[in-house]
């Protein structure tokens, strides 16, 4: 009986969360979200190539991931990896910045990951994109 | 070597054991034996055939060379001898290598060994040697021999070799005690290896290896050169081409390898030198020195530091000029930099700060406390242009301080007092509290003219002076705090700045929050600046719980209103439309539309606007305790004199961004309102 109670309780307590995460606004407009997405928005054209070819993943977790460097010009690797990492900055300031302005910053984690999966859902054919921890080309 | 060495050996040692345990079987004499074990490798399922005719054929079902595995592996003699006095492999050919011919020999008693392996292109392999353990010494003599052959020594982990050739010679001697000395010459051309991410790989790798070793007791002596001719490599994060070279001599007592010199040319960069004590196990660098002239900063910088720096303000930034640099680290710490820079120069991609013509003799010491002279020909700062200066740094330690310093800002000058910088842990929360850099200052800025200040900054030519006083200002590793208050003149007026608190100063999106209290601004001259239509009288104004967010509003609560006092108050026929339209087209203020016409100025007795801006909109109100028109109306200016004018606003909330357009347009002189 009291194992059942501790179920129900445990279930409620996760259908709350979610009530509570479904209520977050992920179009949220701030002038930060609005920084982070132009500057995101400027740099998704250098790196969609990379998408397109494989060297460039999406993660699971709503970053991105040098995959393959081997597709990239030796010469062009270090600001692949640049690129790669000025991204998953803006990335987390972006989960950080939606989570803030929905006034509950301990959401981030759970707005990451609902972005990870729309990301991952609006790739294009051909991208690469993280999959029960294994790469699969979409 | 110790390793190649003890392979041949342990190779004879198999032979040796094969002979041993032989059973004949029809016509040809077949020899088994189970599993042979040693540090160096494993083999198992062994099995040599020789037929009659005088060939021979051994089989290995299974073998391990470090942590690699071969699976039947199979050499054939089409000419096999095997003697009380030498065994010898003529025409052989590895099944490994079926391209290639290999041969063999060994003479028991002149212990002589002579192995060769010839493969098209030229390509061979030659070793010759003598094994008398008294004296023994070998020598492999390499001519296009692929790289990609050595790949089974290569720890798994390794980056694979995928292609190159080596041409040289290996030496190897020693005695009864072990190796004594070794010796390598060559030659390597268009060489190439990759991880499996590719984050570690090279391309078309060419350059020229010597290296000599000798040991003496139980320390080795050594000294060797490498030539990085040409190619270009990836190591996560560095891209590097050909053009570098390393040269040195040391010695190796087992557990320490010191570097007593050694010579690095950077290409672009110029040359260091260097000594250190690096510890084998565990991979520690125990002491270290490192020293150059003249060297490169803008090369320096690009090629070897700043793929380091993806983050922070240094990532975007170029350097220039050239320095001279002397470095001594021990126990895990820098303990002394001699650091003199020549005409050098930092500037931010993002046009954020730059400092050019940097003269510098700065002499930093852990344990010691000294002062560095830092002179600089100019600068700028937020597009701002900065004059020639001199600091004189205070330092002790990782403590760093200027008293005073003077930095000449357009026709002001900012002076500093009391810059403290120093390394400390962050305050929680923070991540893992690691140390980083503190610093803090108290400055006053000096009458900056106004009209100079909007050219920079491209706003409109606004008229005045721009003075502060700055109690108090400190960066803790997150945020930039500003305590009392900065005071800015302007308009004729005051500019109180109170709680300011910048946060995330050099990330994406700065968040700075902070009041305002303006106070006797000249309208006159403030509506002339943004061509807004002239008002005359004394304005003040608070902005209270100021968010700004990439330099955006977020969020505030502003009033607007007349100074107390008497002084003329006029306002224009076109201040008034502007105002009015202001409200929108769906919102015009009611206005004595019949003065209009006959009027250019009227009189007025206050002014008065609020605003408190959330999520985007903006609640307006106009002057205190006019509420209560009825149908939501304000009042924004109050008539008073003759003639009078009175404007109303009806609208309460308005979207921010809508309202800062119609402002645009306003003062853009693009307006064509329509007055009631």
């Amino acid at each position: 009986m009291k194992k059942l109670l501790r179920y129900t309780t445990a279930m409620l307590t996760l259908t709350v969360s979610l009530n509570v995460m479904a209520a977050a606004d992920l179009e949220v407009n701030t002038p930060g979200v609005n920084a982070i997405k132009s500057s995101m928005q400027a740099r998704h054209a250098q790196l969609s190539a990379y998408y397109a070819s494989g060297a460039v993943g999406l993660t699971a977790d709503g970053m991105i991931a040098l995959r393959d460097a081997s597709a990239v010009p030796m010469a062009a690797r270090q600001s692949v990896n640049a690129l790669v990492a000025a991204e998953n900055q803006d990335r987390g300031a972006l989960y950080a910045e939606i989570a803030n302005a929905n006034a509950h910053p301990e959401w981030q984690a759970e707005i990451r990951s609902t972005f990870g999966q729309r990301w991952i859902q609006r790739a294009q054919p051909g991208w690469w994109v993280q999959s029960n921890g294994g790469w699969m080309q979409k | 070597m110790r390793y190649l060495t003890r392979i041949c050996r342990e190779a004879l040692i198999l032979f040796g054991m094969l002979l041993i345990c032989f059973a004949a079987r029809g016509s040809e004499l077949t020899l088994t034996i189970g599993d042979i074990a040693s540090p160096a490798f494993r083999a198992s399922g062994i099995r040599l055939a020789l037929p009659t005719d005088g060939s021979a054929e051994l089989n290995i079902a299974k073998l391990n060379v470090d942590q690699r595995e071969f699976r039947r592996v199979r050499v054939r003699c089409a000419r096999f001898t095997l003697s009380p006095s030498q065994l010898a492999c003529r025409q052989g050919r590895l099944d490994a290598i079926p391209d290639a011919r290999l041969e063999f020999s060994y003479g028991f008693a002149t212990r002589q060994l002579q192995a060769s392996l010839l493969a098209p292109g030229g390509e061979s392999w030659q070793v010759s040697g003598q094994l008398a353990e008294s004296a023994w010494q070998l020598a492999v003599q390499l001519r296009q021999a692929q790289v990609r052959r050595l790949s089974f020594l290569l720890p798994t982990k390794m980056p694979q070799i995928s292609q190159g050739a080596l041409t040289g010679v290996l030496r190897l001697s020693g005695d009864a005690s072990g190796m004594q000395g070794a010796g390598v010459d060559l030659q390597l051309v268009q060489t190439g290896f990759s991880n499996a991410d590719g984050l570690h790989a090279a391309e078309k790798l060419g350059g020229k290896v010597s290296f000599t070793a000798k040991r003496t007791g139980f320390v080795w002596n050594w000294q060797g050169n490498v030539v990085w001719q040409s190619g270009e490599l990836f190591w996560q994060p560095l891209y590097l081409t050909g053009g570098h070279a390393l040269s040195g001599s040391g010695s190796f007592d087992g557990r320490v390898i010191n570097i007593k010199q050694a010579l690095v040319q950077l290409p672009g960069a110029g040359q260091v030198q260097l000594t250190g004590l690096w510890n084998v196990p565990p991979a520690s660098l125990q002491e270290g020195s490192l020293r150059g002239s003249g060297l490169d900063l803008a090369a320096l910088f690009s090629t070897y530091a700043q793929p380091y720096l993806e983050k922070g303000s240094l990532s975007d930034a170029a350097l220039y000029g050239h320095a001279d640099v002397a470095a001594y680290y021990r126990r895990g710490e820098l303990q002394s930099l001699r650091l003199n820079l020549h005409e050098a120069g930092i500037s931010d991609a993002s046009h954020r700060y730059a400092l050019l013509g940097v003269n510098s003799d700065i002499d930093w010491r852990l344990d010691a406390a000294s002062v560095a002279v830092i002179d600089f020909a100019g600068g700028a700062l937020l597009g701002a242009p900065i004059g020639a200066g001199q600091w004189r740094v205070k330092m002790d330690g990782l403590k760093f301080e200027v008293p005073q310093a003077s930095l000449q800002i357009l026709d002001g000058s900012l002076n500093l007092q009391d810059f403290h910088l120093q390394r400390a842990p962050l305050p929680p929360p923070c991540d893992g509290c690691t140390p980083a850099w503190h610093w803090a200052f108290s400055a006053s800025l000096l009458p900056v003219s106004m009209d100079k200040i909007s050219q920079t900054a491209g706003w409109p030519v606004m008229l005045g002076t721009l003075a502060a006083r700055i109690p108090k200002v400190s960066y803790d590793g997150h945020a930039i705090k500003v305590e009392g208050a900065l005071l800015f003149n302007v308009f004729d007026g005051t500019v109180v700045a109170t709680g300011l608190e910048l946060n995330d100063a050099f990330g994406r999106a700065p968040r700075l929050s902070g009041n305002l209290a303006m106070r006797n601004l000249d309208l006159d001259l403030l509506t002339r600046t943004f061509s807004f239509g002239n008002m005359q009288g004394r304005l003040d104004a608070d902005v209270k719980k100021l968010q700004l967010q990439d330099w955006q509003p977020l969020s505030f609560e502003a009033r607007l209103y007349s100074s107390a006092g008497r002084y003329p108050k006029k306002i224009s026929q076109k201040a008034v439309q502007n105002i009015s339209s202001l409200g929108g087209s769906g919102a015009a203020a009611a206005i004595q539309r019949s003065f209009l016409g006959f009027f250019e100025n009227f009189g007025y007795d206050s002014i008065g606007w609020s605003c408190i801006m959330r999520n985007g909109i903006c609640q307006m109100g106009g002057i205190e305790g006019t509420d209560g028109h009825g149908s939501g109306m304000y009042e924004i200016v109050r008539g008073g004199g003759i003639p009078a004018i009175t404007v109303m606003g009806y609208n309460r909330s308005v979207s921010w961004v809508e309202l800062t357009q119609r402002l645009k347009r306003v003062t853009q002189g693009n307006a064509k309102p329509v007055v009631q």
